[in-house]
């Protein structure tokens, strides 16, 4: 599952307009410790966007393909439409892909510098044993 | 034992106390240090881990991972799916919170006594004795202008022009310094959260505290609430450890929050069908404005700027609110090039808000997961005046000097500038095409004189139970319209203070 969600969140922030892109802030390792840290319902939440992200470009652009063997353009009008469509659970699952995306994103200290904030020290993950 | 953490699998680990505290929130660190004051022992059972300030994520991810509840996946089931969000950790939502401090409204008691017969006047003065308290505890005060960064100073600004008669808000926060990091929690010690202050004091005055610790049931001894079970969860790994079980002498105060304290009590066994019920809200969202300067809403205190004068008439709360970047971008509408290029802009953009006091109703329910379900959404007068707060947050901006705003709406422009924005005032109708969130969240186990419609008398006592209270946000019978924190710890220190009678307030 993990290609096709990075597939969809590519997508949805691709490297434009002298910004990188999400597929260059990470986000193969990031997808991978999400998997690994967070609850079966996001998870699964994740995996529902993304099938439905691949499979709706008839829906969007009227081409009956999966998202991933679209043309780079192509893909663009897909990413843009699906976030703007009718179907609200459609939409709600792709939010979920967008949020996730743009924590991948925003977190990179690359992107953080162009928007002139500091970088995120590391997350410690740690918490008070007994005392 | 003061603090004892996850316990891996093995025997059951056992405690006993005076009282027990369930949750170490805004209510239950409240009533958990007025017992300890008294002299009662003190056991206090949170579900989540104990974080230090240097255990703080900083990212959006390490919060919701670290420090929400379920990580933030709890969502409203109604016809838009709104999250719900709380935390989970030592500390509960006021790690997390931006520690807006606001006394409650008279007007507020007034309302009670009419619609519940609680909240008489000798009340309202006891809750505003017990703020007067907490404002010198802990630390209230505006924030410096140093530390307001430009969102802030644009709101004031706007506020002028517009005459929203707004301010510059009041927190729990001791030199504040404006990093604007209050949602993932203040590594520099200057947010005033329970974790810092009463639940240490709590262990300093002989209490414990049993964390990683979800209760599942309450205890009883016929209809006297004895003590309390659960298991451990590792906060990591979600693993459950050692199960546990604590014994109460005199009694056991749930103050798990409006969505978790409903569910322990079903759990429990109180089956009456006002457990859960009267569930209330103050639905909010932002609308940004796009400014020409930079406006970098991400340096400054994260709220510094309010308005209550709408609070009455329609029943909104206007705030500044700055989230973290990736947040922000993550509410641009679009995907793809097109969304690049607005996220191009981020450092131009400011996030203003409205919250609402919804008259929508809902009811907690338990889900199969165990987990609370909330059932709620916002009907068509309410939609109104939900958008009508949008409009008034775009009409602010306009008044700062705002290019356009961003409003959100789905079926609305991306963008409007001041001759459209009374598209706001007349934009759709169906909650579907906003996005909002929960973040004040009010009743579940509400009080009220009738046993028939309320869970709680008026001193937070159980109807038709011995032992046991119930002091967080699940015990407010209507939504009050400005910060809940402040009425919600003054209203559980009136709730210890009448569990250490033993009976109801004179
Ligand atoms: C993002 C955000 C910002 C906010 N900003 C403000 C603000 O600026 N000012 C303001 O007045 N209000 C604010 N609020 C609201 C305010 O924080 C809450 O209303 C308040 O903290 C609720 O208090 P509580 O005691 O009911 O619940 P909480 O503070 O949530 O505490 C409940 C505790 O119970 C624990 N718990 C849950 N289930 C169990 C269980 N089974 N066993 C043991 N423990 C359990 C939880 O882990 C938690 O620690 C904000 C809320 C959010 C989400
Ligand atoms: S704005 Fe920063 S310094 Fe101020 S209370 Fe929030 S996190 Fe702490």
């Amino acid at each position: 599952m993990v290609p096709l969600i990075r597939s969809a969140m590519c997508d949805l922030l691709p490297a434009a307009g002298g910004l990188p892109g999400v597929h260059d802030t990470g986000i193969t390792a990031f997808l991978t410790q999400l998997r690994r840290e967070t609850t079966s319902l996001t998870w699964v939440g994740l995996c529902l966007g993304a099938v439905l992200y691949a499979l709706t470009p008839v829906l969007t652009i009227g081409v009956p393909l999966p998202s991933f063997m679209l043309s780079p353009e192509r893909r663009d009008r897909h990413a843009n439409g699906i976030t703007n469509t009718q179907i609200y659970l459609l939409r709600q699952a792709v939010v979920l892909l967008k949020m996730y995306a743009c924590m991948c994103w925003g977190q990179d200290a690359n992107v953080r510098r162009h928007f002139q904030i500091a970088p995120y020290p590391a997350d410690p993950g740690t918490f008070r044993a007994s005392s | 034992m003061s603090h004892m953490s996850f316990q891996p699998r093995g025997a059951e680990v056992t405690a006993d106390a005076d009282y027990i505290v369930i949750g170490s929130g805004a209510g239950g660190a409240a009533a958990a240090v007025t017992l300890a004051r008294a002299g009662a022992g003190v056991l206090i059972v949170e579900a989540g881990p104990w974080r230090d300030p240097e255990d703080y994520a900083s990212s959006t991810y390490g919060a919701l991972r670290d420090m929400m509840d379920d990580w933030g996946s709890t969502i409203t089931m109604g016809r838009a799916l709104w999250p719900v969000v709380q935390a989970r950790l030592v500390g509960g939502t006021t790690v997390i919170n931006s520690a807006i401090c606001v006394r409650t409204p008279a007007d507020i008691f007034e309302e009670w006594q009419q619609g519940h017969g609680v909240g008489a006047p000798a009340y309202a003065e006891r809750i505003w004795a017990w703020q007067d308290m907490l404002e010198s505890e802990l630390c209230v005060a505006e924030t410096g202008p140093e530390a307001m960064g430009r969102s802030n100073q644009l709101a004031l600004k706007g506020d002028a022009a517009a005459g929203y008669d707004g301010h510059v808000i009041k927190r729990y926060a001791k030199g504040c310094v404006g990093s604007g990091q209050c949602l993932q929690g203040c590594r520099s010690m200057k947010k005033q959260s329970t974790n810092l202050n009463y639940v240490p004091e709590t262990l300093m005055r002989g209490g414990s505290i049993l964390s990683c610790a979800p209760v599942d049931k309450i205890l009883f001894d016929g209809s006297k609430a004895i003590g309390v079970t659960g298991r451990f969860l590792h906060p990591q790994t979600r693993a459950k450890g050692a199960p546990f079980s604590a014994r109460a002498k005199l009694g056991v105060i749930v103050a798990a929050s409006a969505t978790w304290s409903p569910v322990i009590l079903r759990q429990s066994g109180l089956t009456h069908k006002a457990v859960g019920a009267g569930f209330r809200s103050h639905p909010g969202t932002g609308v940004f404005g796009v400014y020409d300067e930079p406006v970098d809403m991400n340096t400054g205190v994260t709220q510094g700027w309010a308005s209550t004068r709408f609070r009455k008439d329609p029943g909104l709360k206007l705030e500044t609110l700055s989230i973290p970047m990736e947040m922000a971008i993550s509410r641009l509408a679009g995907g793809g090039r097109a969304l690049m290029e607005r996220i191009a802009g981020y450092r131009h953009i400011a996030m203003w808000v409205h919250a609402l006091r919804a008259r929508s109703v809902g009811r907690v329910d338990v889900g199969w997961t165990g987990r609370p379900v909330v059932r709620f959404g916002l009907d068509e007068a309410d939609m109104r005046r939900f958008r009508e707060g949008m409009w008034r947050v775009a009409q602010l901006h306009f008044a700062a000097g705002a290019r356009e705003v961003i409003p959100g709406i789905v079926g609305l422009p991306y963008s409007l500038g001041p001759k459209e924005v009374d598209a706001i005032a007349t934009g759709p109708l169906d909650p579907r095409n906003y996005v909002a969130i929960l973040s004040h969240l009010f009743g579940g186990c509400t009080m009220g004189a009738d046993p028939s419609r309320s869970v709680c008398d008026g001193d937070g006592r159980v109807h038709g139970r011995d032992r046991l209270w119930v002091a967080d946000a699940s015990l407010m019978p209507d939504n009050i319209g400005v910060n809940p924190q402040h009425t919600i710890m003054a209203m559980a220190m009136e709730v210890a203070t009448g569990a250490l009678r033993g009976g109801p307030c004179p």
